[in-house]
């Protein structure tokens, strides 16, 4: 009935003795008992989320964990972690130790090492375990974000600013429905968009009109150019009334000289009256005759002056 | 008046009840332990029933045990894998299972299936050895009931369900890196990371005395309950009765203990 009893017994007790030896080995050699771990002394503040057992991970991949965390005899934390051999290789001199504490799941040593040709870092090293800790910013931030719901709850109150505003915003896109449309939204009524209507009409009546006087302008200016610069035209006369003034004031300073000699002879005759006085009617003939060509020098240029009050001129 | 004298004489015998039957189990573990440690104890016909106890509640009912635990484990792997993932803890699943299921439930779920399969077989037996003065004649006979019946039938049972425990948990530790990593060794180191990082000294000592005590509960609690029969067959069914409630009892009073000291 019991074929073989002891030899099944034997098989039995002999597999699980191998798998709990098996196994047994395995959690030793997972624990890093078999191989040469290297040791990091992490320096913290405060001990604060940090247990044996938790993890020391690179890139995510664990790498080793934290083997103890005590108070030395000053009052400071001392955390041994262990790493691996084969982990130890990403442990460099400029490699740096984070404590991350997620909202939720277990907190761990994030290791980052930004510069991987940089020298490793030897065993027995004291590192800086640097702190980033959401769960100690969140009172300041419900308190920030209590401030900014209070300003939200104030401006979006009963009587608010917000609540006025968006009335008045309503009144003026109310209005921009009405006939007179953005106009009528800015000038607040009807009546008051009328008249800005009725003027931008007029506008546009005073600009029709004004492109009609710019266009006789227009022809206007052609026309005076023309008499101004043709061949016979004002300019051209000009020139010559010039031409005609320059000889006239010529002549006159020629007569203007003789003046001066006659005047000279008359300082002459005056100091030699006794033997002078029988040129004196011939002195009163040039001077008669110089002070009539000096008249007769000013009424030509007083006709010949384009702008003068007698000018014989008439614009078309 | 009357009704206050019944509630104390009720209590009193209650109390005399249970002060006994702790006393009655108590001794007889005394009783086992001074036989363990006797020399003549480890003879020949000791460790022949003590074979044949391991055949009966451990090899067996291998085939079964197995089917069993890779059923319970890989509903449980799959259950927590798939909430780990939906969650976003897939990181902390691993260890789930480990805690859950090799640290807790699978030792438990083992003591329970020999404390039902065996353990009731065993409290039926020595009541009915009892009732029929077995027990008695063997004394006489100068053969000690303690070292050639129960002793054998405790060792046998502690070693099954220790045994068992380590099948399991190796099957199912094997499933549950199979269930997550799949057919690749990529997952090897970080899988190692979460075994090493639960399966401390504590733990381990913890796991091996928490078996030896469920193993010690699904075979000394029947047996003392099967010794305090009557001599009367009729008494055999409330002596199993008796027997696989303290058995239960028991089982979840150690693991309580031990949840409590590893967790609080």
């Amino acid at each position: 009935m019991f074929k073989n009893l002891h030899l099944k017994v034997g098989l039995f007790v002999i597999t699980v003795l191998v798998l709990s030896l098996g196994f047994l080995l395995y959690v030793m050699h997972a624990r890093g008992f078999f191989e040469q771990r290297q040791h990091l002394n992490l320096a913290a503040a405060s001990a604060d989320g940090i247990s044996p057992g938790m993890a020391l991970t690179f890139s995510g991949m664990p790498i080793g964990q934290v083997s103890s965390v005590n108070l030395n005899d000053a009052g400071g934390i001392v955390i041994k972690a262990e790493v691996s051999q084969d982990g130890a290789r990403w442990l460099r001199v400029d490699s740096t130790f984070t404590l991350d504490k997620p909202l939720v799941g277990g907190a761990k040593i994030k290791v980052s090492s930004p510069n991987l040709s940089s020298p490793q870092l030897p065993d027995n090293s004291t590192v800086l375990l640097l702190v980033t800790d959401p769960t100690q910013e969140i009172p300041a931030l419900i308190e920030r974000v209590k401030n900014i719901l209070a300003n939200v709850e104030h401006i979006t109150r009963q009587d608010g600013e917000l609540n006025g505003a968006l009335a008045n915003v309503k009144t003026i896109t109310g209005r921009m429905n009405g006939k007179y449309g953005v106009l009528e939204g800015m000038l607040g009524s009807e009546e008051n968009a009328r008249p800005v209507v009725a003027s931008l009409k007029n506008l546009e009546t005073l600009t029709k009109r004004l492109n009609d006087v710019s266009a006789k302008v227009d022809a206007m200016l052609a026309k005076t150019d023309r008499w101004l610069f043709a061949e016979d035209g004002l300019s051209e006369q000009s020139k010559q009334a010039l031409a005609q003034v320059r000889a006239m004031l010529t002549d006159a300073q020629g007569s203007l000289k003789r003046v001066d000699a006659l005047l000279k002879n008359a300082v002459d005759i005056s100091a030699n009256v006794k033997d002078g006085t029988q040129d004196l009617g011939k002195l009163r003939a040039d001077i008669d005759e110089a002070v009539r060509k000096a008249n007769d020098l000013i009424s030509d240029i007083n006709r010949m002056w384009p702008f003068s009050k007698d000018a014989d001129m008439k614009l078309p | 008046m009357e009704f206050l004298l019944n509630f104390i004489e009720r209590t009193g015998a209650k109390a005399a009840g249970w002060w006994s039957t702790t006393y009655g189990i108590v001794s007889f573990l005394t009783d086992v332990l001074s036989t363990i440690t006797r020399h003549t104890t480890w003879n020949r016909a000791t460790l022949d029933t003590i074979a044949k106890q391991i055949y009966f509640t451990a090899v067996q009912i291998l085939h079964i045990y197995i089917i069993y635990v890779m059923a319970i484990s890989w509903v449980i792997i799959t259950i927590t894998l798939s909430t780990a993932r939906n969650v976003g803890l897939f990181d902390a699943a691993t260890e789930m299972i480990i805690r859950v299921l090799l640290l807790e439930l699978l030792p438990f779920l083992t003591a329970l299936l020999i404390a039902l399969r065996s353990g009731s077989a065993i409290n039926t037996e020595v009541a009915l050895m009892k009732v029929n003065n077995e027990l008695d004649a063997l004394s006489h006979c100068k053969v000690e009931p303690m070292q050639f019946e129960f002793l054998p039938r405790i060792a046998g049972g502690v070693i099954s369900v220790i045994g068992l425990t380590v099948l399991g948990s190796v099957l199912t530790t094997i499933l549950a890196y199979l269930s997550i990593y799949g057919m690749s060794a990529t997952g090897f180191s970080t899988f190692s990371t979460t075994i090493a990082t639960v399966f401390s000294v504590n733990i381990l000592l913890g796991l091996a005395v928490k078996c030896t005590f469920f193993g010690l509960a699904v075979t000394t609690l029947p047996m003392a309950a099967g010794i305090e029969t009557p001599k009367k067959l009729f008494m055999v069914p409330v002596s199993v009765l008796r027997g696989m409630m303290r058995v239960f009892l028991a089982l979840v009073l150690i693991e309580v203990l031990s949840l409590a000291l590893k967790y609080i």
